[in-house]
């Protein structure tokens, strides 16, 4: 009678453990753990190549013009 | 502060720019804004380049810049950027560059739904090459710290993801194996 319920108790602690608390956050494995790290590669990856916008040219040179004047600001 | 960016300093700072894009648009969630941190960010090392210890890593300092100033925007703007229904995710299309082809809505979207601090460590260390302990300097934490939220984040994106075997782990797989014992 009393079996049962402690079998739930255990288990519904087992449960709030795996929720990441303290000290034993569970870890991914491996596999999982690859599988996240190619596909935030992959998106990064893809916003890097993105050609870089012709603002930030412009403002380095300006600012690049500004130096070479003798200080801006 | 005059401003004389060395030639080699203008190409180093250019350099940067697409992984300082990339991280403010994966932060931010939006390219405009993302730009516009970006161009505030290179602004503000202009400015402050005496502070900059040559030698040292110029990247981890110009991620520096930009994550203080998105945190302190952010916090200014809190209530437009908190996503509870997943507006975030919308805004997070990026025009895809010509010829790629490559579906990450799912990922973006698991990524939106990270919190900040977890994202944050996650596109450092899984993504922009920091080792955990630059991470923990451009964050101001510890590495222990860096490293919790980078393993919640990937566990986190993992379960969004349902990457398998991840059950394993979980809460569903130990009311499964309950019901079926």
């Amino acid at each position: 009678m009393t079996v049962d319920k402690g079998n739930k108790l255990a288990r519904a602690s087992l449960d709030n453990g795996s929720g990441g608390k303290l000290a034993t956050d569970p870890k991914l494995d491996s596999g999982s753990q690859k599988r996240i790290g190619d596909q935030l590669r992959a998106m990064y990856d893809e916003l890097m190549q993105q050609p870089v916008p012709d603002r930030f040219r412009d403002l380095l040179d300006q600012l690049d013009k500004n130096g070479q004047k003798g200080g801006s600001q | 502060m005059t401003l004389e960016p060395e030639p080699e300093l203008r190409e180093a700072l250019l350099a940067a720019v697409p992984s300082l894009r990339a991280f403010a648009i994966s932060l931010s969630g939006q390219v405009d804004r993302a730009d516009d941190l970006v161009q505030d960010t290179l602004l503000r090392a202009l400015s402050n380049l005496h502070r900059f210890e040559p030698g040292t890593n110029l990247n981890a300092w110009l991620f520096t810049i930009l994550r203080n100033l998105f945190h302190s925007e952010y916090r200014k703007r809190r209530r437009e950027v908190e996503d509870p229904d997943g507006s975030y995710a919308g805004r997070l299309k990026v025009q895809p560059g010509q010829g790629s082809h490559l579906d990450f809505e799912d990922f973006r979207s698991a990524l939106s739904q990270l919190p900040s601090d977890q994202r944050e460590a996650l596109l450092l260390v899984g993504a922009s090459g920091f080792s955990y302990e630059e991470a923990a300097s451009i964050c101001g934490c510890a590495v222990g710290t860096i490293k919790s939220r980078v393993n919640r984040a990937r566990l986190r994106l993992a379960s969004l993801l349902n990457v398998d075997d991840i059950d394993d782990l979980g809460p569903d797989s130990m009311t499964r194996a309950a019901l079926q014992g």
